[in-house]
C-alpha cells in the first residue's frame, strides 16, 4: 500500500546519509526507503551525494571486464591432470 | 597430494572449467597484475583439487572457489606483510569509516551553474580508480571488489567469505571510505582538486566576484 506523503516521518540529513549505501546497493526496504526517498525529494545536498555515490559505484562496475585467457585455461587443465 | 579418482577429476573439470574466466577476472581485480592473477588462480585450483572431497554441496562450487581464491589472496598479502591483519572490533567505532569524497569537494554555492563533483569524477581514469582499489588492505579490497566491481549482493558476499552480514557491511563501509580518501589525495596530487588552503582562497575570491 502506498504511504501518503503526509504520514511520512521527516528524517535528518545525518539519518539520510547513514542510509545512502544501503540505498544505492538496493538493500533498503519499506519505511526506511520511503523516508529516504522523501528526504531526497526535498534535500538537494543529500540528493547530490546519492548521485555522486552512484556515479562512483558505476565507475567501479565498469572495471569489470571480460577475460578470456587461453594461458590460464591451459594452466588449469595441466593442474587438473596432475591430481 | 590428495589424488582424485578419474570420476572425481572429470566431475571437477566439468564444473571448474566454465568458471575459470570468472576466477581469473576476480583475481585480476584483486591483484591488477596478470602474472599475480594467474598464480592466484593456479593456487586456488590446486587447493580446490586437494579439498574437493570435503565439498558437501557440489552445486555451491562457485562460492566455494571464490572463498578459496579470497583466502589465498589474504594469505599472500599477509605473507608480504604490507597489509597486516585488521582488528574488526576497532573498525566498528572508527569514525574514519565515514570519509566522503563528495563532502570534500562539494561546493553548494555553485549549485546553479556547475557540478564540480561530477566533473572531478569524470577526470579520474579507470587506472586511478584501479590503483585506489589496490591500495586497500586485502579484506576491504575483497569486499569492495565483490560488491562494486562484481556487483554481488551482501548476502552472496557473506556466503562466499562465511562472515556475518554486519561484517560485510563494515568491511564495505571501511573499504569505500579508504578508497575515497585515496582518490581525494590522488586528485590533490594531480591538481584536479585544490589543496585546502588554496581552495579556501579560491572560494573567497569566487564569493566576492558573484
Amino acid at each position: 500500500m502506498k504511504q501518503s506523503k503526509r504520514s511520512i516521518q521527516p528524517i535528518s540529513c545525518e539519518e539520510a546519509l547513514s542510509r545512502v549505501f544501503d540505498f544505492i546497493d538496493d538493500h533498503l526496504r519499506g519505511k526506511a526507503r520511503i523516508e529516504l526517498e522523501h528526504h531526497l525529494e526535498t534535500c538537494r545536498h543529500c540528493f547530490d551525494r546519492v548521485e555522486f555515490e552512484r556515479l562512483l559505484k558505476s565507475r567501479l562496475r565498469k572495471l569489470n571486464v571480460n577475460v578470456h585467457s587461453q594461458k590460464v585455461r591451459k594452466r588449469v587443465e595441466t593442474l587438473l591432470d596432475q591430481f | 597430494m590428495n589424488i582424485l579418482s578419474r570420476k572425481e577429476k572429470e566431475e571437477l573439470r566439468q564444473v571448474l572449467m566454465p568458471l575459470v574466466d570468472d576466477l581469473h577476472r576476480v583475481a585480476l581485480s584483486f591483484c591488477h597484475d596478470e602474472n599475480a592473477a594467474e598464480e592466484l588462480v593456479a593456487a586456488t585450483v590446486g587447493k580446490a583439487c586437494e579439498s574437493y572431497r570435503s565439498l558437501k554441496d557440489r552445486s555451491r562450487i562457485k562460492p566455494w572457489l571464490l572463498r578459496i581464491l579470497s583466502n589465498m589472496f589474504i594469505s599472500q598479502q599477509r605473507t608480504k606483510a604490507r597489509h597486516p591483519h585488521v582488528e574488526y572490533d576497532e573498525i566498528e567505532n572508527d569514525k574514519q569509516n565515514q570519509f566522503s569524497l563528495f563532502e570534500q569537494i562539494s561546493q553548494p554555492f555553485l549549485l546553479w551553474w556547475g557540478n564540480p563533483e561530477r566533473e572531478i569524477m569524470n577526470k579520474f581514469l579507470d587506472e586511478d580508480i584501479q590503483k585506489a582499489i589496490e591500495s586497500l588492505p586485502a579484506e576491504f579490497r575483497i569486499a569492495v571488489v565483490l560488491s562494486d566491481v562484481e556487483g554481488m549482493r551482501y548476502q552472496e558476499i557473506a556466503n562466499i567469505l562465511q562472515i556475518p552480514l554486519g561484517t560485510v557491511r563494515s568491511r564495505l563501509a571501511r573499504g569505500r571510505s579508504l578508497l575515497q580518501k585515496k582518490l581525494w589525495h590522488h586528485a590533490q596530487d594531480l591538481g584536479i582538486i585544490l589543496r585546502k588552503a588554496h581552495r579556501h582562497e579560491t572560494i573567497q575570491t569566487q564569493h566576492s566576484t558573484h
